[in-house]
């Protein structure tokens, strides 16, 4: 009976753990924010992996103004996307954007957070764009075709057997 | 009778040595992958073939993957960056199924032009966009966006330049509607120099799911 009373015990503290690891290593992971700076009235998107496939999540975006809006996955299952308009009065600054995953067992209750900066000036400053040409072969398309060889290597094969056999007969004198 | 029988043997041998020689060689056939025609390159200025209409241009999301079901191509993308000579980079050459996009320019959807470059072949043959030059005008171009959107795109004109004469502001440079650009290499290949240029497909955003 003092067994089973200490196994209970055992049982229930393993449980515990289990219960609170993952969301434990869930606090805090990733959020992908895109893009990452913008200015006050653009409209930014964010997904995340953490909720699992087919997993919803509910953002809150009210560091920056924003308020609550709804991540749900897109054309692939194990992503679940949103997007808010930032406030056209939002001030500069950096504001911690936050997604609480629902439904899906594990995923459950999951937190996972990501930056966003608010600039007053121009949100990516225009990249350069690339120049000249792109490297983006060798030629190894280019060259024999396989197939083809063995059929060449086959053909070969075959004149050779014939010449064999016409030099055998011209050796034993008959007339070709 | 006999001597019928040795003279077909010795025919029958000879065109078989002859053609076994022509196909180790490699034959008539030198793989290289299609290009554009005349008829593909654009009529009037690039920025100005309106139709199909343009769609409205979509919220900036990062692309995933690119579908031009035209020349079976279904592959996804990776962010690219630059060269240290300025140069768009590429993905790894032995990843035959994979394409690019220029991550600091302009998302696909986004007005803009977005930049998608793949490789033609590797050393061990064809890749990602071998058949890209067999596009032709009209056909369709999907990118699915990680926010869950598909943003079709209409191909305006496929053209071919030369290395040494690379139009970078028609191909690169700003547009006020939502384009894309895919690229690959191509025009002649000439053994030791590789590949003379490329060959870029000019589209624009027509449509979008959902």
């Amino acid at each position: 009976m003092r067994r089973t009373a200490a196994a209970r015990l055992l049982t229930g503290t393993a449980l515990a753990v289990v219960l609170a690891g993952p969301a434990h290593a869930g606090t805090g992971g990733s959020l992908k924010v895109y893009p990452a700076t913008v200015t006050p009235g653009s409209q930014v998107t964010v997904d995340t992996t953490a909720c699992g496939a087919g997993g919803t999540a509910a953002g809150d975006a009210s560091a920056v103004g924003a308020g609550a809006f709804v991540l749900a996955p897109g054309t692939r299952e194990e992503v679940a996307a949103g997007r808010f308009r930032v406030p056209p009065g939002a001030q500069p600054g950096t504001y911690e954007i936050v997604a609480r995953c629902d439904g899906g067992a594990q995923a459950d209750g999951r937190r996972v957070s990501g930056d966003l900066v608010v600039t007053l000036t121009s949100t990516r400053p225009p990249a350069a764009h690339p120049r000249g040409s792109v490297k983006t072969g060798v030629g190894g398309a280019l060259g024999p075709d396989p197939v083809q060889t063995a059929a060449g290597v086959a053909a070969l094969a075959v004149a050779a057997a014939g010449g064999t056999w016409l030099l055998h007969r011209r050796a034993r004198g008959d007339r070709i | 009778m006999r001597r019928l029988t040795n003279l077909a043997i010795a025919v029958a041998t000879l065109a078989a040595l002859l053609s076994g020689a022509w196909l180790v060689r490699g034959g008539g056939d030198t793989n290289a992958p299609p290009q554009p025609s005349a008829a593909q390159a654009a009529r009037t200025p690039v920025q100005q073939s309106a139709r199909p209409e343009s769609a409205p241009a979509l919220p900036a999301s990062p692309p995933l993957r690119i579908r031009i079901p035209a020349i079976r191509v279904n592959a996804p993308l990776m962010g690219l960056g630059l060269t240290p000579t300025g140069s768009l980079d590429v993905p790894p050459a032995e990843r035959e199924n994979l394409a690019g996009w220029y991550e600091a320019g302009t998302a696909p959807g986004e007005t803009g032009t977005a930049i998608v470059a793949g490789h033609v072949d590797n050393a061990d043959g064809p890749s990602v966009f071998y058949r890209l030059g067999a596009l032709r005008k009209g056909g369709a171009i999907d990118v699915e966006r990680r926010d869950g959107t598909v943003a079709r795109f209409t191909v305006d004109a496929v053209e071919v330049y030369k290395s040494a004469n690379f139009p970078d502001e028609k191909v690169y440079g700003a547009a006020s509607r939502p384009e894309l650009r895919v690229i690959t290499c191509g025009g002649g290949y000439t053994p030791g120099r590789g590949y003379e240029g490329n060959v870029v497909v000019f589209a624009h955003l027509t449509g979008s799911n959902p």
